[in-house]
């Protein structure tokens, strides 16, 4: 039995309160409980403070390019979709410089779980504002506030086509241990957003701020109602924070509708080696 | 036999594409090597396109100025090309259009009449076209009956046997009017086969040979049809093809394929290759193997899209921030396409970093012969080199980027029960890990440049020569497709009693000063051929081996560089 120390790599170097360190420890401690080890994920990391998780955990991984966490787990699915894939990247990275890879792959519907550390601002480049701030929010590169709206991920995820959409709390950790595993045993694409307050350089969503405004969804709440859901989302304009999953549909995964791996994986594929056929094309 | 040139032109959208390569195809199969090309504006109605079709009895490489035989579904085709008419030229037009103004021979078609009689729709002048053609060549109709009978069988017997009687309808026309003027060249002579393919077709067909798994682009002319030819033949291949939302998501995709084990690739243009820069530094960085089709059209910015230069080697080959190998390949022929593609995907796996094949709208849309033989060849015998790449990791720890004397570190297929590695962006430690430690750094930067000294040592290969480079009083230095018009070019010259020689680099970047610079540094003429309007290759020279070539012959106004021009340059 594998426990949460087998998934540990270095000591991170997150700023001592930081969100990171509870999404890091539920992550691994979500995988553990699902029976997997670090050669049976694949975790595509995005470059930022989440980013640098890639030295702190075990598993197969690639530590890309900022915004494209995305389509290199798409490839990486595609080539072998045996391997559970999973995207940690930041707000900044995600929705900003790769929010169009985020909004193609959710109507892709890929097997892919992607992980967002929604801070709210930029935490590696010393506190500028992300795009999930709240208008008005004053940083480095808007001293006077930001003029744009919050971008809202889960109204997003949603109206795109995502099968999954969650939102949780760094603060609770129990709660995100939980959801991850729902999201990492969902088949398609899912996004578990996590509120996540920077202790370093955001003073106004706080941890105090979330516990405020942030409730979890009741029992009686209805995921698979998709009016019911883009309802929920709307909240982030009002600063409420519903916790839980918002939406949740069964439908095929992309990779399971290409007929050509529908046997093996492209990694474990026979050569074919009678192209001859081809070639009528040419004469 | 010299070169024969057919040419017809029509109004855009109305089948100048299909029936171009109908004729190609027809020559070919009676034994003819081909070379066409085709020009078109950006646009999918209502321009100009013309289609030329050059053929003989040796391979072509390159199409000759005056047009033999000029077939004119508008008025337009004359006026736009009369200039290359000679008075032993074909000229076929429809009197109801207009007459030509010259000393031609001029071959009346009723093509209007022939429509409204038989019903036929427009598009269908261009069979009546192909059967006046044909007969004038003293070729028979078996070939192009068969071809149509491929095109339309899924539509039924009758929609075959309709379309056939315009090819009829123009052939009769000519045994019954023009008979006198009956060129018997086109008899069918015995050739070994050919396929008459594009540059960006035998991209396709050697990259399905070489077993790649993944191939992912975005459209961009005139790279679209590797895409489109690819995704047709899935089924065949099992192949992956993925049209990404844009060239970053592209590009990356197929680094995450190429990361989990599988040969991947991707094909673009100028503008879209820009947008996957950073990302072929992360292979660089990474060490993760990638083939990027890139085929050049005019830029700046969007261009003239649809027309060739080589405009683009010096981005190609500076393209990613940070220092890294990177291998360039620029095939200038069908056949160095196909040997190049299969090079290519082994190379990208024996080192671990991108290689990009470099071709431009005249080698990538122009078809070609091909030996079939050839391919046959490969298709039996073709085994993929993956170079270092394992199953499992031959000791414990498994060290990713291990430090080795040739500069390449086992690359473990992620999913091994008992391993587990991470491909870094940053800079990494042996195993990986990220770290910012000078000497870590340093080793690191050295093995990845020691790369460049094991290429230039196992596949390297400097130009061909073609001529005798002792003997020649002028060498032509040439890379990609200039390598045909100056082929061409050499023949006409020795004609003149001019001894020439042609270097030939296919293998464009990085350079070996200590294998190129001996071909460079004779007491010899030199001139430099290129696409282009900055002289790029000769730049690349000079920055590389120190060697300037100060005599060029250039163009850049989108259109292919000419015979013509490169036998002038020597007389001046």
């Amino acid at each position: 039995m594998l426990t949460v120390q087998d998934f540990t790599g270095y000591q991170p170097t997150w700023c001592p309160g930081c969100g990171n360190w509870a999404i890091g420890a539920a992550i691994k401690t979500a995988l553990v409980q699902l029976g997997l080890s670090p050669s049976n994920v694949f975790l595509s990391f995005g470059i930022g403070c989440s980013g640098n998780m890639n030295d702190f955990v075990n598993a197969y991984a690639s530590h890309g390019l900022h915004g494209r966490a995305l389509p290199v787990a798409i490839g990486f699915k595609l080539a072998n979709h045996h391997m559970k894939t999973i995207v940690v990247a930041g707000d900044g990275d995600f929705y900003g410089e790769g929010g169009n890879h985020f909004l193609h792959a959710a109507r892709g519907n890929h097997d892919i779980c992607a992980i967002i550390h929604d801070n709210r601002v930029y935490g590696l480049t010393t506190g500028q504002v992300a795009p999930t701030a709240q208008k008005g929010y004053r940083s480095k590169s808007t001293p006077a506030g930001i003029i744009e709206v919050p971008l809202d991920p889960l109204g997003l995820a949603v109206a795109q086509g995502a099968t999954f959409v969650a939102q949780a709390f760094a603060g609770d950790t129990m709660h995100l241990v939980g959801l991850l595993k729902d999201a990492l045993q969902h088949k398609g694409f899912s996004l578990v957003n996590v509120l996540q307050p920077c202790v370093t350089f955001n003073k106004i969503n706080t941890f105090s701020y979330y516990i405020q405004r942030s409730y979890k969804l009741p029992a009686e709440y209805d995921a698979t109602n998709i009016q019911e859901a883009q309802k929920k989302t709307l909240e982030l304009h009002e600063e409420k924070f519903p916790l839980g999953i918002i939406y949740k549909k069964d439908k095929p995964a992309y990779h399971e509708q290409i007929s050509q791996i529908a046997e093996t994986s492209l990694l474990k594929r026979k050569v074919p080696r009678n192209f001859t056929e081809l070639l009528t094309d040419f004469v | 036999m010299e070169q024969f040139l057919w040419k017809i032109g029509g109004e855009a959208g109305f089948g100048i594409l299909t029936t171009g390569t109908m004729f190609s195809k027809i020559v070919s199969r009676l034994g003819y090597y081909i070379f066409d090309y085709i020009q078109y504006p950006s646009l999918i109605r209502g321009g100009h396109n013309t289609y030329d079709v050059g053929f003989s009895d040796a391979p072509v490489h390159d199409l000759k100025a005056n047009i033999d035989m000029l077939v004119c579904l508008n008025k337009e085709t004359f006026d736009n090309h009369k200039e290359r008419l000679r008075s032993d030229s074909f000229v076929i037009y429809d009197s109801k259009e207009f007459i030509p103004d010259g000393p031609y021979i001029n071959i009346e078609v009723p093509f209007n009449e022939i429509l409204t009689k038989l019903k036929g729709q427009v598009i269908m002048k261009n069979t009546i076209a192909l059967g006046a053609s044909l007969a004038l060549l003293g070729a028979d109709l078996a070939i192009l009956n068969d071809l149509l009978k491929s095109q339309f069988k899924k539509k039924g017997e009758d929609v075959v046997r309709f379309n056939q009687q315009f090819a009829q309808a123009g052939y009769d026309h000519i045994l019954k009017q023009h008979k006198a003027h009956i060129k018997s060249i086109l008899l069918r002579r015995d050739n070994p086969k050919q396929l008459v393919i594009t540059g960006n077709e035998t991209f396709a067909l050697a990259s399905s040979i070489a077993d790649c798994c993944l191939y992912v682009a975005y459209p961009m002319t005139p790279a679209s049809s590797v895409l489109s030819v690819l995704a047709n033949w899935q089924m065949q291949t099992g192949m992956v093809v993925r049209h990404a939302e844009d060239e970053i998501a592209v590009i990356n995709t197929a680094i995450g394929g190429s990361l989990a084990g599988v040969r991947s690739a991707v094909g673009t243009s100028g503008g879209g290759f820009a947008l996957m820069v950073e990302s072929i530094s992360f292979a660089g960085i990474a060490e993760i193997p990638l083939v990027i089709f890139l085929s050049q059209r005019p830029g700046p910015a969007t261009g003239m899209p649809t027309w060739t230069e080589q405009g683009d080697l010096l981005f190609a080959v500076h393209a990613g921030h940070g220092e890294f190998p990177k291998i360039v390949l620029a095939p200038g022929s069908i056949d160095e396409m196909f040997k190049l593609t299969l090079k290519a995907y082994d190379l990208a796996d024996i080192y671990q970093t991108p290689v990009i094949v470099l071709s431009d709208m005249l080698l990538s849309e122009s078809h070609r012969s091909l030996s079939k033989d050839l391919v046959e060849t490969q298709i039996k015998e073709y085994k993929p080199n993956r170079g270092k790449l394992i199953e499992k990791p031959d000791k414990e720890p498994y060290l990713r980027y291990k430090m080795t004397e040739d500069g390449v570190s086992a690359r473990l297929i992620p999913g091994f029960e008992g391993s587990y590695y991470q491909s870094n962006s940053y800079e990494h430690l042996e195993d990986g890990h990220t770290t910012e430690e000078s000497i870590e750094r340093i080793n690191q930067v050295d093995k990845r440049s020691q790369k460049i000294q094991t290429y230039f040592e196992s596949h390297f290969v400097g130009p061909t020569i073609i001529g005798d480079i002792e003997k020649a009083e002028v060498i032509f230095v040439t890379w990609g497709s200039t390598k045909g018009a100056t082929l061409r070019a050499q023949q006409e010259l020795d004609k003149k009693g001019k001894n020439t020689a042609q270097l030939h680099f296919t293998h464009v970047f990085p350079l070996s000063e200590k294998i190129v610079a001996p071909y460079l540094t004779k007491k010899k003429r030199y001139i430099l051929v290129e696409n282009n309007s900055h002289g790029q290759f000769g730049k690349l020279l000079r920055q590389e081996i120190g060697v300037s070539i100060m005599e060029k012959v250039l163009r850049y106004d989108g259109r292919p560089i000419t015979s013509e021009e490169i036998v002038q340059s020597v007389f001046t």
